[in-house]
């Protein structure tokens, strides 16, 4: 058993005998209320998404869960697609639930596949990972209003706002929870 | 943290300031150490010991608001107050809308009703957002959308408040819908609470500031009773889609104050990681004479975030602790 306010984004928990992966956790403290965190969770062997809040004292079944290298191949419009690199076997991930990991993945790059009792459950993406800039507008000269930032496109299709400097090409570090920009990475 | 975000905070708090003075709210500055509390079992505190040569150490903490002393000013009868100061909430996320520390602008009317602070707290958003160089926000202008929590609560989950008011009913209401009850330790309190963050808080109207108003008695605080009704006469304010300010009618009934702190304390020393002492004689400042009121604690860095486009109340804070503490 685990607290529900240890849980993570990936953590791994058994609801009524079906497995489901945490895709978003929040805290929230309502007022004149105790601490709770707010869970949208994911099976991923039915698709169903479900949400729920609990208090973070709460105890919740979590299940060992063991970590597998692949190499992510591509996405068509309902699954990833993955090759386990140990075996060559090739195998699929279905995308509802996890519709985000489209714009943080890279075609080829070796991710982490959550596995319980044999069946993947979730993807691990690197907390911050680095990624080139493929579309950075001209910033807009005295604009510093706005905080002098500007929205770019990395090679994943990701959107994100960035400081103005950053230019075409360049590569920037993204925090693949909130999506937002870190700082730029000289290569 | 810019440079030009610190310049309108500045410019937030003296508009701030100015609001309250010009209608003869007089500031004041309470202590943010104190030996004793009054007691929340849903806050955390943080707790320091105060050295001294003859007397010895002496625990003291760290006001989660200035609440309770105001209301022993008002007792003195120092008319309607505000103060803006810095409050201490232990064991919260930091995060977009949490900071360990943060400013808390608190303010008194008396012989007031909650309902009678609304056009005060509608016109402080209303000069604040013209404060901004740029046209305010307009989910921050007034006038103030209102909801009763009763309808709110209908709306969006089907279940009736007024007819599930005892345990065993609101669960029952909520095993229906499909919510698992793992915690033991379930109440009322927090099973509303995780329906009200699932299915309605996400979901508030977001286009105006909402009042949400007439709270559950069942949730435990200083908020007096609406006679006849399973409601406390308070009133949270949301704006873009977050908590910004909490206000009651006060409770000025000693047996009730003394009855809520009571209660309360045996919670907090069941369940809580610092257990503060109490003010044992908070109670006996309700005489007769204590004037009737209302209070509102507003969060101004949540207020200053969304006046000024910023994602996050660590965005318009100077050293967030999250950031000193790199975690």
């Amino acid at each position: 058993m685990i607290r529900a306010g240890a849980l993570e984004k990936g953590s791994a928990i058994l609801m009524k005998g079906e497995p489901f992966v945490v895709v978003e956790r929040e805290f929230v403290n309502p007022g004149k209320g105790s601490a709770f965190v707010r869970l949208k969770l994911k099976s991923p062997s039915s698709g169903r998404v479900l949400r729920e809040t609990m208090k973070t004292q709460d105890q919740v079944e979590d299940i060992t869960v063991e970590d597998k290298e692949c190499q992510y191949l591509y996405a068509d419009t309902e699954s990833y697609h993955f090759m386990d690199t140990d075996t060559y076997d090739q195998f699929e991930i279905p995308m509802q639930g996890f519709e985000d990991y489209k714009l943080l993945m890279m075609d080829g790059e070796t991710y982490k596949i959550i596995m319980w009792e044999d069946k993947p459950l979730d993807i691990k993406i690197p907390y911050k990972v680095v990624y080139t800039v493929v579309d950075a507008p001209e910033a807009v000269k005295g604009d510093t209003v706005q905080g002098a930032s500007k929205m770019v496109t990395i090679e994943t299709g990701l959107k994100v706002k960035v400081p103005i400097f950053i230019k075409e090409g360049e590569k920037i570090m993204v925090n693949t929870e909130t999506k937002e920009y870190v700082e730029r990475v000289n290569s | 943290m810019k440079r030009a975000v610190v310049q309108k905070r500045n410019k937030i708090l003296a508009a701030i300031r100015r609001f309250f003075n010009e209608r003869d709210y007089l500031e004041v500055e309470t202590p943010v150490l104190s030996p004793f509390l009054i007691p929340e079992s849903t806050i955390e505190i943080f707790e320091t010991t105060y050295y001294r040569e003859l007397q010895g150490a002496h625990q003291l903490y760290l006001t989660p608001s200035p609440e309770i002393f105001m209301k022993k000013l008002i007792a003195e009868g120092f008319g309607n107050i505000f103060q803006m100061t810095k409050s201490f909430r232990n064991y919260e996320q930091a995060g977009k809308e949490h900071n360990p520390e943060f400013t808390m602008l608190e303010w008194y009317t008396e012989e007031a009703s909650a309902e009678d602070n609304i056009p005060v707290a509608e016109e402080l958003l209303r000069t604040l957002v013209s404060e901004m160089d740029t046209s305010g926000p307009a989910f921050l202008e007034p006038p103030f959308k209102r909801m009763s929590m009763e309808e709110v609560f209908f709306e969006n989950t089907g279940i009736d408040l007024v007819k599930v008011q005892s345990f065993s009913l609101l669960k029952e209401a909520a095993l229906r819908k499909g919510y698992s009850l793992p915690g033991k330790n379930e109440t009322w309190e927090s099973l509303f609470n995780r329906i009200f963050l699932t299915e309605v808080e996400p979901v508030l109207p977001g286009e105006k500031p909402l009042v949400l108003y007439n709270y559950p008695a069942q949730i435990d605080c200083l908020a007096a009773d609406i006679p006849g009704t399973p409601w406390k006469d308070r009133w949270e304010l949301y704006a873009g889609g977050i908590e910004v300010a909490n206000c009651y009618t006060e409770e000025t009934n000693p047996a009730k104050v003394s009855a809520f702190m009571q209660k309360e304390y045996a919670q907090k020393a069941a369940h809580s990681l610092v257990i503060p002492d109490t003010d044992t004689t908070f109670s006996s400042l309700f005489t007769p004479q204590y004037p009737r009121c209302s209070g509102v604690a507003l969060g101004v860095d949540r207020l200053v975030r969304l006046l000024t486009g910023e994602d996050s109340i660590e965005g318009v804070i100077l050293f967030p602790l999250s950031a000193i503490l790199k975690t």
